[in-house]
């Protein structure tokens, strides 16, 4: 094996640092845009064709460029927000640009289940727009939402591998220059052997959660 | 008080307009139970959700206790609401939330203080019949329970209307006899007055003081339940009124009246309310000469008043027949051939 053991670690501490940051970011984006997809709606809370039209399309053009071009494609824009567009800083914000638009459409899918008759309920009791969403909605929904930030989060982990090709270190770039272009099995196997892990202990832990939750 | 004053619903569909309401006039009073019967599509739903705007007229006014709500601004439109509480077919409760929680939602969303919240739910659960389940969540209740969680949780505000939208519907015939009993003590002990909608006559029977009938987004009939029920004009409003009074014929009399020859008529004889005292049979019997022979009949209580229809052959003289019915009409008893085709 051509890698020590804090090599390891500190691929893991960037794979841990690159995931958490995007996500947290991107939920910051994706949890608005999420909650005024489904507002926004025809018959909804908040209900206004414009708005729901330009989210709708400026979210599925994002949602349908590739990680690996995207992440190039907005090199100029990284070099502006984190000054570098080489690195694990630089590699969050394409990895924000990915995954806002993405978590965004699975609070949509989320908020979408809860029963319209609760809503109507809400409004019934004089509820306002801002109580209905965030006393009923997001509530009833939340047990299936930490499920879909789960699967956000395991997506999150799966592109920052994608990261290394910008230099921005990770398990995944850890797998590329020594696993696959050293030829070093021993390192390849390990380092998915950890992401195996750290996915199972994820969707684990989001699994408990999201039971957790289901009543509060 | 409730007034409908000419209210019209139209939706669009694509190039499609559904009128779901075609112009209603209709006036609740203060303390009445009101129902509003009609089949599905008839535009019960959208005409009950005009009351707290959750639809909106498209043309026509609804005022409540004599304001015309949808000229308020929003904020004004959710106090309006406070006022009334709603229940609902399939209960809408927060599946996430204790029943405790459920239904201290609207005072909550008033920013009542706890203590003053507490004792409120305690005291509305106490009301319900179930004070022992605060700290359930709704899937572990019954249909029934969960109604009466609806309930509460409408109460909770202290609103003067309560709307119900089929809201026993969805509940079997011995829960629906409760949560009826329910809303009765809702209306007398705090004087709230309800409107409601349905499509079972046994409802508007068992508690409504007035019923309205509607097809096609109109009123078809309207008036107290038991001019309604003892004397329905319109084909539709007869076809409810059956449905829960049980005056088809049976076969075996249908039979009989066929092979009739006339010489022997067969009378319906409906008779309500003060006319029900009367022994009306014996006396004609008597008095004409007549064998009266009850051949079918049932005697109902409709709002407290009996009401009774009986299916009766007069055997006798013809002439004497005639003047027995000029008679019995005359005690506003209303008679009626049995023709070959009826039931």
């Amino acid at each position: 094996m051509q890698v020590d053991q804090s090599q390891i670690l500190e691929a893991l501490w960037e794979t841990l640092y690159m995931t958490g940051a995007s996500f947290v970011f991107s939920l910051f984006i994706g949890l608005p845009l999420g909650i005024l997809l489904v507002v926004t709606r025809k018959g909804h809370l908040l209900e206004n064709e414009a708005v729901f039209n330009v989210l709708n399309i400026v979210i599925n053009i994002f949602r349908s460029v590739p990680f690996i071009i995207l992440m190039v494609a907005i090199i100029p824009l990284t070099r502006i927000i984190v000054g570098t567009s080489i690195g694990t800083a630089a590699a969050i914000v394409p990895l924000v640009f990915y995954a806002g638009p993405y978590i965004a459409r699975l609070i949509e899918n989320s908020l979408l289940e809860v029963d319209k008759g609760v809503i109507e309920a809400a409004q019934a009791m004089g509820a306002s727009p801002g109580q209905i969403i965030f006393r009923f909605l997001i509530p009833e929904a939340l047990s299936s939402l930490v499920l879909a930030l789960t699967i956000a989060i395991v997506g999150l982990i799966g592109a920052s591998a994608m990261a290394g090709a910008i230099g921005g270190g990770g398990l995944g770039d850890l797998a590329i220059t020594y696993g696959y272009q050293r030829f070093d099995t021993v390192v390849m196997l390990l380092t998915v052997a950890i992401l195996v892990v750290l996915v199972q202990g994820v969707q684990s832990l989001g699994n408990l959660m999201s039971r957790r939750v289901r009543r509060s | 008080m409730i007034q409908f004053e000419a209210v019209k619903k139209t939706y669009v569909s694509g190039k499609q307009q559904v009128h779901a309401l075609n112009g209603i006039d209709l006036t609740v009073e203060t303390g009445e139970i009101y129902g509003v019967i009609g089949f599905s599509g008839a535009g019960k739903s959208s005409l009950i959700r005009t009351v707290n705007l959750l639809e909106r007229p498209s043309t026509g006014r609804v005022l409540i206790h004599g304001e015309d709500i949808s000229t308020l601004s929003a904020r004004k439109i959710r106090d309006t609401r406070k006022d009334i509480g709603m229940i609902f077919q399939h209960f809408n409760l927060l599946n996430s939330k204790t029943v405790h929680h459920n239904i201290a939602m609207p005072l909550i969303l008033a920013k009542t203080p706890k203590a003053e919240i507490d004792r409120k739910v305690a005291e509305l659960l106490e009301f319900v019949g179930l004070a022992d389940q605060a700290k359930k969540y709704p899937d572990q209740l019954s249909g029934g329970q969960k109604q009466r969680i609806g309930i509460a949780r409408a109460l909770a505000t202290n609103p003067s209307i309560l709307l119900c939208d089929e809201a026993t519907s969805a509940l079997d015939p011995q829960t629906t006899q409760s949560i009826l009993d329910l809303l009765r003590r809702i209306n007398q002990e705090y004087n709230i007055t309800i409107l409601l909608i349905t499509h079972e006559m046994g409802v508007i029977r068992e508690i409504c003081d007035k019923v309205a009938v509607l097809e096609e987004g109109r009123v078809i009939e309207q008036g107290s339940v038991f001019e309604v029920f003892s004397n329905p004009q319109h084909a539709t409003t007869k076809r409810f009124v059956r449905s829960v009074m049980n005056d088809e014929l049976p076969d075996s009399l249908l039979e009989q009246i066929r092979h009739n020859d006339g010489t022997r008529p067969i009378y319906r004889v409906q008779f309500t309310g003060n006319s029900v005292g009367q022994p009306f049979m014996s006396r004609v019997s008597r008095e004409f000469q007549l064998d009266l022979n009850v051949l079918f009949g049932n005697i109902t209580e409709l709002q407290g008043i009996p009401y009774g229809n009986l299916i009766v052959e007069f055997d006798g003289a013809h002439a004497e027949i005639d003047r027995a019915l000029a008679s019995i009409r005359n005690d506003n008893i209303q008679v009626e051939e049995v023709q070959q085709h009826a039931g």
